[in-house]
């Protein structure tokens, strides 16, 4: 029986190795037609691609797509080494998330980008006519050339609970509540004493604050060269203490189990609001609200207002291969993807939520344009407008404060604060901290 | 003990071939490389052109004053310990229990079976699940300290070094000690029975069966399990990476993870990171040897010395 | 006689308790796992530690077989690459062994050394080298770059070596000599046998290792048709904000599945009360 089982299995993996070898060899020989490949970590962008040719049946490219995704840190190693290696299975096209965006388009990988006007794209009339968000040109440009655009506006607003602020301030109108939580931090805390006197807790966790503190800072974290505390994000440490101490949070961390419950009213009090841009409130707020329609939970009891300070959080950016055999091609695949806003182009079915057929999610766009003829009005809201608010929200919103190494920056930067606000360590020792690790690890001057 | 005529010898070799050749192919450029670039500039992505460093040892003189690399390794030892402890006391206490006739514990195959089982499921897996179920200021542990009214408040594990480290030192003893069971088990069945009919028979006890005839035989076996727990331990990388990131405040970063953030957290600073896995390695070099010399058979070792003596008189072989 | 059956019964008692105690924690995560498998995404963010189960069960299969790719291709290959791996460390690392053990050659000692030595390097780096060599030299897409290096497997030659050094008598080789058979024959008739429990235990640990492997798969396989199990899974992570959990844990779910037969399978080799010696004094 051992033997027989023994021979089977070498059968089996004979056969298979052959075969593997045999497919590869295959698809070596179809690189003579015409093949986009293009690289992305969601299926984001590959979806898109099937509009794009249903749109356009006469562009007879195939579209070779790798998806890797950003989790366990893979997708960059791959890309980075598939663009090193060139030849004709590198990116033509490939797509960098915000977190890492700013070594493709302005550090250590930008030289693999290719400038948008070499893909035959105008760019400036383009950029007017679709009146894209100023902070997304700012992070996809190298040296003042445009070489990558994200599609999906991600500056953030406050998003609010109307039964509270009734409660509280006896009106739920945006912008009542926009001239209360700001302009300015100081007016904010004010509006957090008022709730905290009646037992609500003005945002969740000290993350939620911090997301629009580190946006936005006048200046990043590397200034000539130096490691930079800008004062605005330094005020986060007391800050984050104040706001312990004087209870206006349920001390959650962002992305964990409370801070999900706090979206239904589930934790210790009330949470007031939340910041974050349109897609936390389509993709993470609606369905852990406790119901899916007006009435349940805390679905439809949500407005937006403009927040304290411009920020944004998240987004995608194309980019394109310099070295790229087939730049007409790309060039109007991003075309279409990031600066058409006309009524085909992605972002008007992205806005609408109609990019898979009607009554599909909705979302911000980078362009203007596209969100000002959209209809973004969501029953999670109450049937407000988010465009409304979200368009000038992108305005505010700035890209100048972004280094490439902010990922692994700010998570240093946010293990202090906790370990200060928790009074574990005094303010000084955690500053002090923070500079070793930043130098230890990441070599950069203190 | 030389046997006379045909030197059966050469299979040694011969049988070694695959190993060496697969090793050269595979393993050997790799290798080469990280210790190479240890001594020189080569940092940032994508490059890949790198020249030597006037002061070839710069990068060892950096990662050694480096106090976050100091810490590490600081902390992979307590943890280790942590771990390693109640790991091997368990392991062998339940092989001990599993093969002893005398209890014959039904169901026996299903503990055993269910025992390994953490060994199978991801690492990642499990940092997210013990993450939630630490997790502040609600979490399923704070639930039930909670309400049994064993604290007053929740407790915020995550931000604690102490309980950071202990909870990580427990998903590591919590994934491997099946494994060292098994490992454990298998020595133990290769025992020849009649060994242990014959001390049954001459009136033994359990506990002396295992502590004078099985333990002995499991020498070689033990030995296997503390090299690889070692090596292991001084590797530890997934938890300590996935479920705190090293946190909170390093406390819970290990070498391993250290030398993954030099290389990938933004800098990219290879050759640092090749420096400090060499320096690890030479740790482990050290520590395995010292374990090695310290459960050497005493017995081979006097034999050996006795060959040697003969031979050099000229004696019979 | 009576005093020694009361001490038994009462140790008795003890194992029973420990073991169950320890069943139970050990069985715990993958409880949790299937639960989550079933419950939807919003639930999973709320808690994610469930002991219930939910009835999201056949909408996260939809969204898992939904996604652009194939979990039997997924399965197959893994299934290709864990299977090859286990062979070929089993079989080399068992030869290996067996040299370092039954023959006394010259640089035996040495070599042993420099496996050792190999053991001792730390995984991560020799990784990014290991797929910057394969991009090198274009060996990407295919699955062999996954099971070829297994041939050579320090930490399984230790053990085999370590095994063989407590069980092995020389004697049977000699025997075997006597009796006319060649030396490769010998291995593979008579010492392999010797070895079931230790390739049975080895064979799970490497069968499971490479089975969860993700990493150096997920650079080196860029083809979808390539994607081992693992791969998939991760792929059902976009971004944080648009992750849906519950086809994670069932993608988990079904990734484990596999690994629970192929351990039911070897366990028995380890279960067996009775010793596997060859010799019968």
């Amino acid at each position: 029986m051992k033997r027989n089982m023994r021979i089977v299995v070498s059968m089996v993996l004979i056969a298979s190795l052959a075969f593997s070898l045999f497919a590869g060899g295959k698809a070596e020989e179809a690189a003579g037609k015409k093949v986009i490949n293009l690289w992305s970590f969601t299926d984001e962008v590959p979806k898109m691609m099937e509009k794009f040719k249903e749109l356009n049946p006469d562009f007879d490219y195939e579209f070779n797509t790798t998806i890797i995704a950003t989790t366990d840190g893979a997708y960059q190693p791959a890309l980075d080494q598939a663009l090193a290696a060139g030849g004709a299975n590198a990116p033509d096209i490939y797509c960098a998330e915000a977190a890492f965006v700013l070594k493709y388009t302005q550090g250590d990988a930008a030289h693999f980008a290719a400038p948008y006007k070499s893909l035959g794209i105008d760019v400036d009339a383009k950029l007017k006519e679709a009146d894209i968000a100023p902070y997304t040109v700012d992070i996809g440009s190298r040296n003042g050339e445009l070489v990558g655009l994200g599609y999906q506006a991600t500056g953030g607003a406050f998003i609010y609970r109307r039964s509270i602020a009734k409660d509280v301030w006896g009106t739920d109108d945006p912008a009542f509540v926009t001239s209360k939580v700001g302009p300015g931090w100081d007016r904010f805390f004010v509006a957090a004493e008022e709730l905290a006197r009646k037992g609500y807790a003005i945002i969740s966790g000290d993350g939620d604050i911090w997301h629009a503190i580190e946006g936005s800072s006048p200046q990043g974290w590397i200034v000539n060269d130096k490691l930079f505390i800008d004062p605005t994000r330094e005020d986060f440490l007391d800050i984050a203490k104040m706001m312990l101490e004087k209870g206006y949070t349920n001390d959650t961390q962002d992305w964990g189990d409370a801070w999900f419950a706090d979206m239904k009213d589930a934790g210790e009090k009330k949470v007031f609001g939340f910041f974050g841009p349109a897609w936390l409130i389509n993709y993470v707020m609606a369905g852990n609200s406790g119901g899916s329609k007006p009435g349940e939970g805390t679905y439809g009891d949500w407005a937006v207002c403009e927040p304290p300070v411009g920020f944004f959080w998240g987004g995608t950016w194309v980019i394109a291969n310099d070295k790229s055999p087939v730049k007409d091609a790309v060039g109007k695949v991003i075309e279409w993807i990031t600066l058409d806003s006309s009524n085909t182009g992605l972002q008007y079915y992205w806005a609408n939520g109609t990019l898979e057929g009607p009554g599909g999610t909705k979302d911000t766009v980078a362009s203007g344009t596209v969100m000002k003829k959209s209809n973004g009005t969501l029953d999670f809201l109450g049937g407000q407008n988010m465009f409304d608010v979200f368009v000038p929200a992108g305005a505010f919103a700035t890209g100048k404060n972004k280094t490439q190494y902010d990922e692994t920056i700010n998570s240093y930067w946010r293990d202090q604060v906790s370990n200060y606000a928790n009074g574990l360590k005094t303010k000084a020792q955690a500053i002090a901290d923070f500079k070793q690790q930043v130098a230890d690890n990441l070599a950069l001057n203190i | 003990m030389k046997k006379s005529g045909v030197s059966y010898a050469k299979y040694g070799y011969i049988f070694s071939i695959p190993f060496v050749v697969t090793f050269i192919i595979f393993s050997l450029y790799p290798t080469l490389y990280t210790v190479v670039i240890g001594f020189t500039d080569l940092r940032g992505l994508g490059k890949t052109a790198f020249k030597i460093l006037s002061d070839p040892f710069e990068n060892y003189k950096i990662i050694f004053a480096n106090k976050t690399f100091r810490t590490s390794l600081k902390n992979t030892a307590i943890i280790w310990t942590m771990n390693f402890i109640p790991q091997i006391t368990l392991a062998l206490l339940l092989t001990a229990w599993f093969t002893t006739r005398r209890f014959y514990v039904k169901a026996q195959g299903a503990f055993k079976v269910l025992i390994y089982m953490p060994n199978i499921i991801t690492a990642a897996t499990i940092a997210i699940l013990f993450n939630s179920l630490f997790g502040y200021p609600k979490g399923p542990v704070n639930d039930i300290l909670v309400r049994f009214g064993w604290v007053a408040k929740p407790q915020n594990f995550h931000l604690q070094k102490w309980t950071a480290k202990g909870v990580v030192a427990f998903i590591q003893f919590w994934m491997w000690y099946g494994n060292s069971m098994i490992v454990l088990i298998a020595g133990v069945l290769g025992i020849d029975v009649t060994l242990f009919e014959a001390a049954e028979i001459d009136g033994a006890n359990a506990t002396q069966i295992f502590f004078r005839i099985t333990l002995p035989r499991l020498k070689t076996i033990v030995l296997y399990v503390l090299i690889t727990s070692m090596i292991g331990g001084l590797q530890m990388f997934d938890i300590p990476k996935l479920y705190l990131n090293g946190g909170p405040d390093n406390a819970t970063l290990t070498s391993s993870a250290f030398i993954y953030n030099q290389a990938f957290s933004g800098s990219y600073l290879y050759n640092r990171a090749s420096a400090a896995s060499m320096l690890v390695f030479l740790i482990i070099v050290v520590l395995s040897v010292a374990l090695f010399l310290l459960m050497r058979d005493r017995d081979e070792v006097k034999l050996r010395r006795q060959e040697r003596a003969l031979k050099r008189r000229g004696g019979v072989a | 006689m009576k005093s020694l059956k009361a001490s038994t019964i009462t140790m008795k008692t003890i194992i029973y308790i420990v073991c169950i105690f320890l069943s139970i924690l050990s069985i715990f995560p993958f409880w949790v796992m299937i639960m989550n498998a079933t419950r939807n995404t919003y639930q999973i963010q709320q808690s994610s530690v469930a002991l219930l189960p939910g009835k999201s069960l056949m909408n996260n299969w939809k969204i898992l077989t939904g996604k652009s790719f194939n979990p039997w291709v997924g399965f197959f290959n893994s299934m290709i690459v864990s299977t090859g791996t286990t062979i070929c460390a089993v079989y080399f690392s068992s030869l290996t062994a067996y040299a370092l053990v039954a023959y006394r050659w010259k640089l035996r000692d040495a070599f042993f050394s420099f496996i050792m030595a190999v053991l001792m390097i730390p995984a991560q780096i020799s990784g990014i080298g290991f797929y910057q060599f394969m991009y090198r030299i274009g060996w990407t897409n295919s699955l062999l770059p996954l099971i070829l290096p297994a041939i050579a497997a320090p930490a399984m030659v230790f053990f085999m070596r370590q095994y063989l050094m407590a069980t092995l008598s020389l004697d049977i080789v000699a025997s075997a000599r006597i009796d006319g058979s060649g030396e490769f024959r010998t291995f593979n008739q008579i010492i392999l046998p010797i070895m079931k429990p230790a390739m049975a235990t080895q064979a799970i640990f490497t069968f499971v290792g490479s089975w969860n492997n993700l990493f150096i798969p997920l650079i080196l396989l860029t083809r979808q048709e390539k994607y081992t199990m693992p791969i998939m899974v991760s792929l059902l992570r976009g971004d944080i904000y648009k992750t849906e959990y519950g086809s994670v844990y069932l993608g988990l779910t079904l990734t484990v599945l596999p690994l629970f037969v192929i351990y039911f399978i070897l366990s028995k080799y380890i279960i067996a009360g009775v010793a596997l010696g060859a010799l019968k004094e």
